[in-house]
């Protein structure tokens, strides 16, 4: 006996099955062919793939039969010689062969490793008609979205708050917190847009009205106390109750800036405030605010109170009492001067040729038209007051023996009259000259001529007839100011104090730069006006022949109705400039065809 | 999950009286797409007649509104993979769970568009937004194969199960290996390149689309049998070969079939799924940054 061949198999649990067969022979085949000695049932063998002879020395030779090799202890070779005792692995393609020697009997253990095929395999059968394996695991994926997501978007944006919170200014570049922004700033603010602290300052409180004052600090009143607004609005509905119990769930105060100035809207301008924000609780607010003086209004072009001005009432001490008093109701001005217009803007009397005669000094046309005597303030929203010296003297002049009165200082006037007294007769003026000779045309000197002709016979008296005179009825003064004497011989008369409000309307805003394209008569009637306690302006229905409400609103034709919504006139925060408008809708205004402009600026 | 294949008598439990099987899509005549008609128009009207000042945004009102209505739809929508793993109750019936999942699944795309407020930018809000519309995308995928493929891999299968068609392979390879037993070494490389090929082999790709080369050793043998059949002779090995070699090409390109009919009907989901949880994430992250900066 020289080779024992036991057959190895395996039962599905595992359990070895061994079948043994002894070969004596000197030497034994190793093939497919069921001839062989160890007869491997593998395709990746040959018939006849081996042979395997004992050797004299007591070792084995194992030679390839083929061009193909086998494998021994791992390496592919195609003869060795081996010493069974020793023990060798050899493989044949899915066939493991194990040599051992046991008495001078070399024993050969053959096993197969392999399945017969790809499928028949062990196979992972569940899952295995599934795309398990071949894309990552749904589970990992939603993991890992889960973890990038929340890392990227919630912890980072948390992290920046944290570290970044109560600093003054922020460092320039990308926050993590930007990730948040619910859409572009304004315009106004787009700069704060990598700073969300500027105005999110606490976390899960909603932006407070302080993160806003701390830039708007003088441009920001309130509307009226937060008591008096509870009132004016109107009873919540049942809508209005859910939203104020969300907000106070939510932290969100009511009544802050942030109701009306949304943010985050887009860039651009910030929308203009409509109309309804007020009229909902101006269109009825008497009944809620039974002691308001404020009459109720819903839209500009049907429903707005009479404009109500602040008339002068009278002057006392330097202080200039006023009514609020409705158009209607046709209200003086006592403001202390007594002034026709009607005579200074008539057309073809005295003041019209004296106009004429100086226009080559003053470039007066051939009237006196308003800007004349009234000029612009620098911004143009209003006028200046007149001033006596600069708009009036040209004509009305004050002149005493080459000097001129000194105007709104009466004390001085008396002086300057004693001292014009004191020096001598009347003083013939210098350009009428001892050589001169009158030559034709020369106007001016012939009226010189007469003044001092004319003076010479008035002043002939003292000194303090004149003083009487020039401040009683047909003296300088008089003519304009309202004049009371005073036993005082420094001051022996008291003058009415004059003065010249710049502005009537103070809880509505007019600006005349606007109005250019008009001319003044079509809202200042002052050629008919012939007292200057005569009140100028004009009422709203001279404003509706242009304006009419936010949606179109008129009680009467207009023809090229100009959209006209509260925050036109009024200035929800109650200051003494101009209501914000949205330069939105400025642009477009700015885009229609330029003023006939009738308001021009005085050289 | 349902088919809209017409079964045989003997399935006749799951059948209607009148023959007709009511698929997920028609479950109950229609009533969540009813449902869901009703709610889009619902808040599409809203949406058009309720004057949000100072213009529609999430912020608002109504914006809150629809944003609490699609929160709880997402979360309600996500629970199908609850349900599906809890055994059936007598109401609720995964089939009509999955049909309102659909349908609400779709009208949450106009919910949550409207919600936006048309307000779309590079931000946390959009990354939801936009997983969003991916998921309800990605769904409309899987409606669309689960309402095709069905019947196509019914017809392909011919009722074999699965472990059916592995036996068959199995079975296949293992006469194809002892046929070759005593055949010379050319053919056995042959049978054996046959033997170890892997039928599930493959990536996505190939599995999906169905690109596969016709075997090497296939072709070799159909053209040796070619030459073999003039020769005279009976019961030549080689022929037996080719038949048996014919008969696993066919099993397998079933069962390729099959595998491809399968991996469309699933591979929406690799997208479906974890598309849902990066929403969540991403959900969650916008609720909280907005009432963070509130």
């Amino acid at each position: 006996m020289t080779f024992t061949i036991r057959q190895i198999s395996r039962t599905s649990d595992g359990r070895e099955i061994v079948r043994a067969s002894n070969v004596d022979a000197p030497s034994i085949k190793i093939g497919r062919d069921a001839a062989s000695d160890i007869h491997l049932a593998d395709l990746a063998v040959e018939l006849h793939h081996a042979t395997i002879t004992l050797l004299a020395d007591g070792q084995v030779r194992v030679t390839s039969e083929t061009d193909r090799d086998f494998a021994l202890n791992g390496r592919s070779i195609s003869s060795a010689d081996l010493d069974a005792a020793k023990g060798a692995e050899l493989v044949f393609g899915s066939h493991r062969l194990t040599l051992s020697k046991d008495g001078g009997v070399i024993i050969i253990g053959v096993e197969r490793f392999e399945a017969v095929s790809d499928s028949a395999g062990e196979k992972e059968e569940i899952g295995l008609f599934t795309l398990n394996g071949l894309l990552a695991g749904r589970r990992m994926q939603a993991w890992s979205f889960i973890a990038t997501v929340l890392a990227l978007f919630l912890a980072w944006p948390i992290y920046t708050y944290a570290t970044t919170a109560g600093l003054k200014n922020r460092t320039a570049g990308f926050h993590a917190d930007e990730t948040w922004n619910s859409g572009p700033l304004s315009k106004a603010h787009a700069k704060l847009a990598n700073d969300c602290q500027a105005c999110h300052t606490e976390k899960f409180v909603a932006v407070t009205d302080n993160s806003c004052r701390a830039c708007h600090k003088n441009d920001a009143h309130d509307h009226s106390t937060k008591v008096r607004l509870a009132q004016a609005a109107i009873p919540v509905d049942f809508g209005g109750k859910v939203k104020s119990f969300f907000k106070s769930t939510f932290n969100k105060p009511e009544g802050g800036c942030v109701d009306c100035h949304t943010e985050h809207e887009g860039e651009g301008y910030l929308q203009p405030t409509k109309q309804a924000f007020c009229t909902d609780c101006h269109s009825t607010l008497k009944e809620r605010l039974t002691d308001t003086k404020l009459a109720n209004a819903s839209d500009f072009g049907t429903d707005h109170p009479q404009f109500q001005v602040t008339a002068t009432v009278k002057v006392e001490n330097g202080l200039r009492f006023f009514r609020r008093i409705s158009l209607d109701a046709k209200p003086t001005e006592n403001n202390g001067l007594i002034f026709p217009h009607d005579i200074h803007l008539a057309k073809g009397k005295g003041v019209a040729r004296m106009a004429q005669t100086m226009r080559g000094e003053q470039g007066w046309g051939a009237s006196l038209v308003c800007k004349d005597c009234h000029t612009p303030s620098k911004d143009g929203h209003r006028f200046q007051p007149v001033d006596m010296e600069k708009d009036c003297q040209a004509c009305h002049s004050l002149g005493i023996g080459g000097n001129t009165l000194k105007h709104a200082e009466p004390g001085r006037v008396v002086a300057q009259i004693r001292s014009f007294y004191a020096s001598g007769p009347a003083y013939r003026p210098a350009s009428l000259g001892e050589t001169a000779r009158r030559r034709p045309g020369e106007y001016a000197a012939v009226e010189t001529a007469q003044d001092y002709a004319i003076g010479s016979r008035i002043f002939q008296g003292q000194a303090s007839e004149a003083i009487r005179g020039v401040f009683a009825k047909g003296g300088a003064c008089y003519d304009c100011h309202i004049i009371t004497p005073t036993p005082s011989r420094g001051a022996p008369v008291s003058f009415k104090q004059v003065v010249q409000p710049a502005r009537y309307m103070k809880k509505g805003w007019f600006d005349h730069n606007a109005h250019k394209e008009e001319t003044c008569e079509s809202c200042h009637a002052a050629t008919k006006s012939a007292k200057a306690t005569d009140l100028l302006l004009p009422g709203i229905s001279t404003c509706r022949n242009c304006h009419v409400g936010e949606n179109g609103g008129k009680l009467k034709p207009v023809k090229d109705p100009l959209a006209s919504s509260c925050a036109l006139c009024h200035d929800y925060h109650l200051d003494t400039k101009a209501p914000w408008r949205s330069k939105l809708k400025q642009k477009r205004l700015d885009r229609r065809p330029k003023a006939k402009t009738t308001i021009p600026s005085r050289n | 999950m349902a088919t809209q294949a017409p079964r045989r008598g003997a399935q006749s439990g799951r059948v209607k009286s009148d023959g007709t099987h009511e698929g997920f899509l028609r479950h109950k005549s229609f009533r969540w797409l009813k449902i869901a008609f009703i709610l889009t128009t619902t808040a599409t009207l809203g949406y058009l007649f309720i004057d949000v000042k100072p213009r529609p945004n999430g912020g608002s009102w109504y914006g809150y509104l629809l944003g609490i209505v699609s929160t709880l739809m997402i979360v309600w929508l996500t629970m199908l993979g609850v349900r599906k793993r809890i055994p059936s109750r007598k109401r609720w019936s995964l089939k009509g769970w999955t049909s309102a999942h659909i349908y609400l699944g779709i009208s949450l795309a106009v919910i949550g568009t409207l919600h936006t407020g048309f307000q779309i930018d590079w931000n946390v809000h959009t990354l939801a937004y936009v997983l969003m519309m991916l998921v309800i995308l990605s769904g409309l995928w899987g409606i669309t194969v689960y309402a095709k493929l069905p019947r196509q891999m019914s017809l392909n299968r011919e009722e074999l199960t699965e472990n059916q068609m592995l036996e068959g392979l199995r079975s296949m390879d293992r006469q194809l290996h002892d046929a070759a037993q005593p055949l010379d070494h050319r053919y056995a490389e042959l049978v054996r390149k046959s033997l170890q090929e892997d039928p599930f082999g493959g990536g996505l790709l190939r599995r999906i689309l169905g690109l596969y080369r016709t075997s090497k050793a296939r072709k070799t043998l159909a053209q040796l049998s070619e030459e073999i059949a003039f020769r005279p002779g009976e019961d030549n090995p080689i022929e037996r070969l080719d038949a048996l070699l014919e008969r696993k090409e066919n099993k397998v390109r079933r069962l390729r079939k099959h595998l491809q009919y399968k991996a469309r009907l699933e591979v929406w989901l690799y997208f479906h799924v974890p598309l849902t949880f990066a929403l969540i994430a991403a959900l969650s992250a916008h609720i909280v940054s907005v009432f963070f900066y509130w």
